[in-house]
């Protein structure tokens, strides 16, 4: 199994039959304690809007009521989590809010004995601390002792080890990821409209497409497609002449060509470096050039 | 496949200047881009099944959709394979990346059917997983006889122990200065009339076991210790419990009463704890393997362990809420008790007999 880091994400690689490896980024601890946050908000809501219902409707005797209350609360501790898990394969609901899924760490089929494992640790690991923190008051200093240490060393577990699994995913051999959410943005080379008013040709030398490498063209890239609403647009200008200016670009770049001027660089850029890579010259970054590299 | 990519690239290192808003000729594109135009058709497909299957189930896909689906799948993990090579637009290479773990997910992790699985735990898994248990069980049913001989002889020498074993809302009036006549009447006693208090009253108890039930088990994994101790204290209660009775001459009725609902009850305690020591046993004796390894491969039998706990547990407080209450005769008591236990003892003994043979070979043939 590969075990790679990008983009600061933590990557779980796996190597289907087909013999192309894919990987997948472990959820980050925000997302999970998100995620089961919501799940606890959304479980005891339930309850309460429950109680709230038959209260004010009257509609079953006390006793019946006690007692469907206890099933349910007893329902929305462990049993929710394994039936959600079981039904929506490894996601409950607070899980697909948050758009993370619990997979088999071997890459293969989520088992109903590993969903039912990691689920049951989660009696010592969530509900048992969080109980013991909330009756803390009534405690001898033993007892506050005890609470903090298992406390800590249930938290400790997640952060610990590289794939950020809790005692129950050990267990269980299980872990979370980001449910992967796809979107296919246009292909730069062939969206990006001239945004010259006259439409201005610019050639490239072969030196002036040696400089940079695969990081700086997909760094542009990024640059060059529509920015996220709220951010501000990027400052064309200079980053055209900052261009220009490392890569010795001797023809004249009118202003107001800028964008023009990117769009064809990063064409240019892309076919040479792509011309490259099928002779097997892969070129990370800039410092592709540079002795011992 | 590769066509497209071993075709050589005659055209010289330059731009192409012409309005790339105007569709270009076939020819003036990427050699990627042309690569990305051919394909995305099958990859939109693709990520229309994946969709609905992610959302509804593979079986909500139709038998051409399956084998589309299957299809689709391949061309796109080569397209992924080929991409990474020829492609440096990462839009392209996300997409394919993303598309291609969620096609996988989709493809290899499908769900299991909930149906034919409930049927195959209870009439083979369960049972083997605890004829496999012999050492784990043996702890558990130690803790809890050991806790029962401590409390009862720690008793007899001191009724003062009785405090410091059973916490006050469980003996509730039932304490050692209580009159004989009181105590019968908590074990003959009818104070229940209505259905309803003892459905609610069964859920209650229910819902209290199984949780202790799960501590018990979930403890286990640090080190088996605190599910032994657990284990031992509920002896240690049911050893005073009993000995304050039997001081007054109930023995035989407390036996009777505890009879009926707790072979069920207490055994089920015993086999979470059971459940627990196995965890704790991989932990502490993880043998060749590593122990987060051992952990894994014993977390099989023990979560069944558990998952039967739950079970006896649920029939254990029917009875509790009903029979007890219902049954009066001693006699009968012990008779009810002491028959569902040996019908646990029958299932987990012999069911799932024939399959456990060939699953021992095969085991035997595939392990080192």
């Amino acid at each position: 199994m590969s075990r790679r880091v990008r983009d600061r994400k933590r990557l779980e690689g796996y190597l289907p039959p087909e013999g192309v490896p894919i990987s997948f980024s472990i959820a980050s601890i925000g997302a999970r304690f998100g995620a089961q946050v919501l799940d606890i908000a959304l479980t005891y809501g339930f309850i309460i809007l429950l109680v709230y219902a038959m209260v004010t409707t009257g509609a079953l005797p006390i006793e019946a009521m006690f007692a469907l209350i206890m099933l349910c609360v007893f329902l929305i501790r462990v049993p929710y989590y394994i039936l959600a898990e079981l039904v929506w394969n490894g996601r409950t609901v607070g899980k697909r809010i948050v758009g993370i899924r619990v997979i088999n760490a071997e890459g293969r089929r989520l088992t109903p004995h590993q969903i039912v494992a990691r689920n049951l640790m989660k009696e010592v690991e969530l509900f048992t601390p969080v109980t013991m923190v909330f009756t803390v008051d009534a405690m001898s200093g033993l007892g506050v002792l005890l609470t903090l240490v298992w406390v800590l060393a249930v938290l400790i577990v997640p952060l610990a080890n590289r794939r950020r699994q809790r005692l129950g995913d050990m267990v269980a051999g299980t872990i979370v990821v980001d449910n992967p959410r796809n979107v296919l943005l246009p292909d730069l080379a062939l969206s990006l409209p001239a945004q010259g008013s006259v439409p201005h040709v610019f050639d490239f030398l072969p030196a002036h497409l040696d400089i940079y490498g695969r990081f700086e063209l997909q760094t542009l890239e990024k640059v060059l497609r529509d920015p996220v609403r709220g951010e501000e647009p990027p400052d064309f200008g200079q980053i055209s002449r900052t261009i220009i200016r490392k890569i010795g670009y001797a023809d004249p770049v009118r202003p107001g060509q800028e964008r023009a001027f990117l769009n064809a660089f990063y064409r240019a850029q892309r076919e040479h470096l792509e011309t490259l890579r099928l002779f097997g010259n892969r070129r990370e970054d800039k410092f592709h050039s540079a002795p011992g590299s | 496949m590769t066509d497209a990519v071993a075709e050589q690239d005659k055209r010289r290192t330059g731009s192409s200047p012409d309005s790339p808003a105007a569709p270009a000729p076939q020819g003036e594109l990427l050699r990627s881009a042309r690569f990305r135009v051919e394909r995305e058709g099958h990859w939109r497909r693709l990520d229309e099944l994946v969709v609905r299957a992610e959302k509804a189930g593979p079986a909500s896909l139709s038998y051409d959709e399956t084998r589309e689906l299957a299809t689709t799948y391949r061309q796109a993990m080569n397209s992924l394979s080929v991409a990474r090579d020829i492609s440096l637009d990462r839009a392209l290479l996300d997409y394919l990346e993303t598309l291609c773990a969620r096609a996988y997910l989709v493809v290899y992790a499908p769900q299991e059917s909930i149906g034919g699985l409930t049927g195959r735990l209870l009439s083979i898994g369960i049972p083997q997983a605890v004829r496999r248990s012999a050492l784990p069980l043996l702890i558990g049913f130690l803790a809890m006889v050991l806790g029962a001989v401590a409390g009862y002889v720690l008793f007899t020498g001191d009724p003062g122990w009785f405090y410091t074993f059973v916490p006050p809302d469980l003996a509730d009036m039932r304490t050692p200065e209580a009159s004989v006549d009181y105590l019968r009447s908590t074990i003959y006693g009818n104070d229940f009339d209505a259905a309803e208090t003892l459905a609610a009253f069964s859920s209650y108890l229910f819902s209290h076991n199984t949780r202790i039930a799960i501590l018990i088990f979930s403890l286990g994994i640090f080190l088996a210790l605190p599910s032994f101790a657990l284990t031992f204290y509920n002896g240690l209660v049911l050893g005073a419990f009993f000995g304050m009775f039997a001081v007054k001459g109930l023995g035989y009725d407390v036996f009777a009463w505890l009879s009926i609902h707790g072979v069920t009850e207490l055994a089920a305690i015993c086999i979470a704890c059971a459940g627990g020591a196995r965890l704790g046993l991989a932990v502490l004796l993880p043998g060749q393997r590593t122990r987060r390894d051992a952990l894994r491969e014993q977390a099989h039998d023990a979560v069944k362990l558990v998952i039967l706990a739950a079970l006896m547990l649920v029939a254990a407080a029917f009875i509790e809420g009903f029979l007890r209450q219902l049954v009066q005769d001693p006699k009968m008591r012990l008779a009810i008790g002491w028959g569902i236990g040996a019908l646990w003892l029958a299932w987990l003994l012999l069911a799932g007999r024939s399959d456990e043979k060939q699953a021992n070979e095969a085991r035997g043939g595939s392990a080192p």
